[in-house]
């Protein structure tokens, strides 16, 4: 039998099976989508899971493999942007996130203003590395569960479980090209926590992470001036410095830094630094410049 | 990874009336990390000639020394300064001696020259890695930079800038356009050439 | 000085002999001395070379022999000594010249083509298997750095630059002649009718279109600088050195 005819037929037997059930399918839906308006693939959530259109092969995974991208194959052809520094990291006070704002396209810094922070809810933060579309659909989608969660059970999700319902969902497209390094932070029962979770299906909880191209220098800066007892101020001017650190060195981040520090009440966004305002001038606070003599000099 | 954006770097040079400049930003890195802010990569090859190399840096190093040779035996052989347009031919000949195994560099020259009534006359020029001159009227860029600078110089540039104005407008394309590239930037390095001046300043550029 | 037989040192190769000499080239100016008389004559708006073009036989076809010649547009030479000497190095100065235009997009200055055939020349007086050339050269070009310049090349690789010289057989009589005529101011036409009067001393038979050829060099106009000195629709440069048509010799020569 010709397999492709079979395929695209509209009499075969096999394309009036096709057609049966994709009515079924309609009619099981308890209302259509255009009484919703666009359900943007949110919409099969009762069912359990957002569906997708998948390439027409009859190995899809294998398929994306060989075309998307995927750190392990550089030289793949659908290329995502990768260049960011973020960090997060857990301390007396709380939990200081940290991200940069630039968003590159090849050498083309094709944005500077980019929020790499997700507001996942009012305690939940995510960050953003890898590809911006899929960490920020996946975090929204992860709000949506943590409502649901918090609807079911009366109670809030704690940050481990819900990253845990993330790192679960990655898990299940592995192979199918998603490109995301995240953390999840909030406060929970348990106090201040931060996991790290990345689209190969790692999960790790800990105090400290920084995710991106520019990570190893906002380590360099952060692991120096790290300790559990730092004081709110002392913190937040760490996560901004390493920021600043990583996005002096590392081409693909810097622009400005956005700061959030999430509190036993929730986060709070403490403010957006532009990285050449403190390289030549410092915070705002009269500690002067991030950056040392022989860079600062020059005409404006 | 490209070679030719392994250090990354850009040079840029325009024409103004009686008068030429070169810039570049000063930035060395190792692909994507920041090695030094004080790359020179901007040189003088003679009084009134300024020659900027962009690209990949051990070429610059050894390129510099090469024109450099070139030049001086040129100008003790023939007892006189070596003209623009002279120096321009020397640069591609140089280049194109190596067309199967090419310097990753693309050069870029700005100079006056003088006519043969007295006058003076702006030049500038600059060629790919393997030495097709490209003799422009206006502006010539080059380096990681490049799409970004023409862009950015298109919109800027107009005839007959002098000295002053064409610094303002140098500075203004190359320091717009680096930050648009994660490649180039970390300060940057004018030279204005006028018939009986070069005007040198570095700028303050963003450091990331 | 050589000896009637050459002497030890006289044969093959460019040896010193005791008293300093390298009596090959001695041999080799010999030769050059034997030669027709070629001179030049600088202008104050260009130069004039000029030879005599004797044939050995009235059934040799003289149209086709050619003594002045064309390096590059703007560098002419004339030689006297022997024919197939020069042709050589015609060739040679030819490739030098286009190898620098490859360089640097423009013609050698005269006084850098000039040392290259010098060099050429030079080479010959020290390498093992080879004689020095048998000719002295007069060269003859203008540039914009030095403008119209005239020099002689000898055998030996030495040259000078000349306001007037004269090479070959009546060198002697016909430098004496230049000294009494040339002075600083003088036009190239004049320059012209003098070379012509200078060759007219020596001469053995009639002098016409035929026997004579010149070359003359013509410093371009501001103008034609300023406007890159392109001539014609070929978009060349308009050359400063030409060889003048035998209708034009005919012409001086009936003046």
């Amino acid at each position: 039998m010709n397999t492709f005819v079979d395929l695209y037929s509209t009499t075969s037997a096999t394309a009036q099976l096709r057609r049966a059930q994709k009515i079924t399918e309609e009619e099981n839906e308890e209302f259509s989508d255009g009484s919703w308006g666009s359900q943007a693939g949110f919409g099969t959530i009762v069912k359990g899971g957002p569906s997708f259109m998948v390439p027409n092969v009859p190995d899809p995974t294998s398929f994306l493999r060989l075309h998307t991208d995927d750190h392990a194959d550089p030289s793949c052809r659908i290329k995502i942007q990768h260049g960011t520094t973020t960090l997060a990291f857990r301390f007396q006070g709380g939990v200081i996130v940290a991200v940069d704002s630039r968003a590159t396209a090849g050498s083309y810094i094709a944005s500077g203003t980019v929020k790499k922070v997700i507001e996942i809810n009012p305690y939940l933060l995510g960050t953003m590395a890898g590809g911006a579309a899929d960490c920020q659909y996946w975090e929204t989608y992860l709000g949506m569960h943590c409502r649901l969660h918090e609807l079911r059970n009366r109670e809030r999700i704690s940050v481990s479980a819900a990253s845990k319902y993330l790192s679960n969902l990655v898990y299940s497209y592995k192979g199918m090209g998603l490109s995301m390094g995240t953390m999840i932070c909030g406060w929970d029962k348990t106090g201040p926590a931060v996991f790290y979770v990345d689209s190969d299906g790692t999960r790790m909880k800990g105090d400290l992470f920084s995710v991106g191209s520019g990570s190893t220098f906002a380590y360099g800066v952060l692991d120096q001036g790290y300790r559990w007892d730092l004081t709110d101020e002392e913190a937040q001017e760490l996560g901004r410095r390493s920021i600043y650190a990583a996005g002096h060195r590392d081409a693909f981040s810097g622009n400005t830094c956005n700061l959030y520090h999430v509190k036993e009440n929730g986060w709070q966004f403490v403010g957006n630094y532009d990285i050449a305002k403190m390289h030549y001038e410092g915070n705002g606070t009269g500690a002067g410049p991030y950056g040392y003599e022989p860079r600062i000099t020059g005409e404006n | 990874m490209s070679i030719m954006s392994h250090n990354g770097g850009s040079v840029i040079a325009m024409v103004g009336k009686d008068c030429v400049a070169i810039a570049s930003d000063l930035r060395l890195g190792n692909e994507a990390m920041g090695i030094s802010s004080n790359f020179q990569r901007i040189f003088p090859v003679s009084d009134r000639i300024y020659l900027g190399l962009p690209g990949l840096a051990t070429d610059v190093a050894t390129l510099r020394e090469k024109f450099r040779f070139r030049v001086n035996m040129y100008t003790i052989k023939e007892e006189r300064e070596i003209k623009p347009e002279t120096f321009a031919h020397l640069v591609s000949s140089t280049l194109y001696e190596h067309r199967f195994g090419p310097y990753f560099i693309e050069p870029v020259m700005a100079g006056i020259s003088k006519t043969p009534t007295g006058g003076v006359k702006p030049f500038i020029a600059a060629t790919d890695l393997i030495g097709c001159l490209n003799f422009a009227k206006d502006f010539v860029v080059a380096g990681t930079a490049s799409d970004k600078l023409y862009g950015v110089a298109e919109g800027l540039w107009e005839p007959d800038l002098e000295p002053e104005d064409l610094f303002e407008t140098i500075s203004q394309t190359l320091l717009n356009a680096v930050d648009r590239d994660a490649f180039s930037g970390w300060g940057a390095l004018v030279h204005v050439i006028t018939k009986d001046k070069v005007i040198t300043r570095t700028l303050k550029g963003r450091m990331d | 000085m050589a000896s009637a037989d050459g002497g030890a040192y006289s044969y093959s190769l460019t040896v010193f002999s005791p008293s300093g000499k390298l009596v090959q080239i001695e041999h080799a100016l010999a030769a050059v001395a034997q030669g027709t008389t070629s001179l030049g004559i600088k202008a104050t708006n260009g130069i004039v070379i000029a030879t005599e073009k004797k044939s050995s036989s009235i059934l040799i076809d003289d149209s086709v022999i050619e003594k002045v010649a064309i390096i590059c547009p703007n560098i002419g030479i004339v030689y006297s000594g022997m024919g197939p000497d020069f042709r050589i190095l015609v060739t040679k100065a030819r490739k030098s010249a286009q190898a620098y235009w490859k360089i640097y997009g423009e013609y050698p200055p005269t006084r850098v083509l000039t040392q290259e055939i010098a060099g050429v020349m030079q080479q010959a007086t020290q390498s093992g298997g080879v004689r020095p050339y048998g000719v002295s050269l007069l060269v003859a070009g203008w540039d914009n750095h030095r403008g119209p310049t005239l020099y002689q090349v000898d055998p030996s690789g030495s040259f000078w630059a000349w306001k007037a010289s004269a090479i070959g057989k009546n060198m002697i009589n016909a430098k004496t002649f230049l000294e009494k005529r040339y002075n600083d101011d003088i036009s190239l036409e004049d320059a012209i009718h003098t070379a012509l009067l200078t060759l007219k001393e020596g001469f053995e038979g009639q002098m016409t279109e035929k026997t004579i050829e010149i070359g003359v060099v013509t410093v371009p106009t501001p103008e034609e600088l300023e406007q890159g000195n392109i001539g014609g629709e070929t978009g060349r440069p308009k050359p400063a050195f030409r060889k003048l048509s035998e209708e034009e010799v005919r012409d001086y020569l009936a003046l």
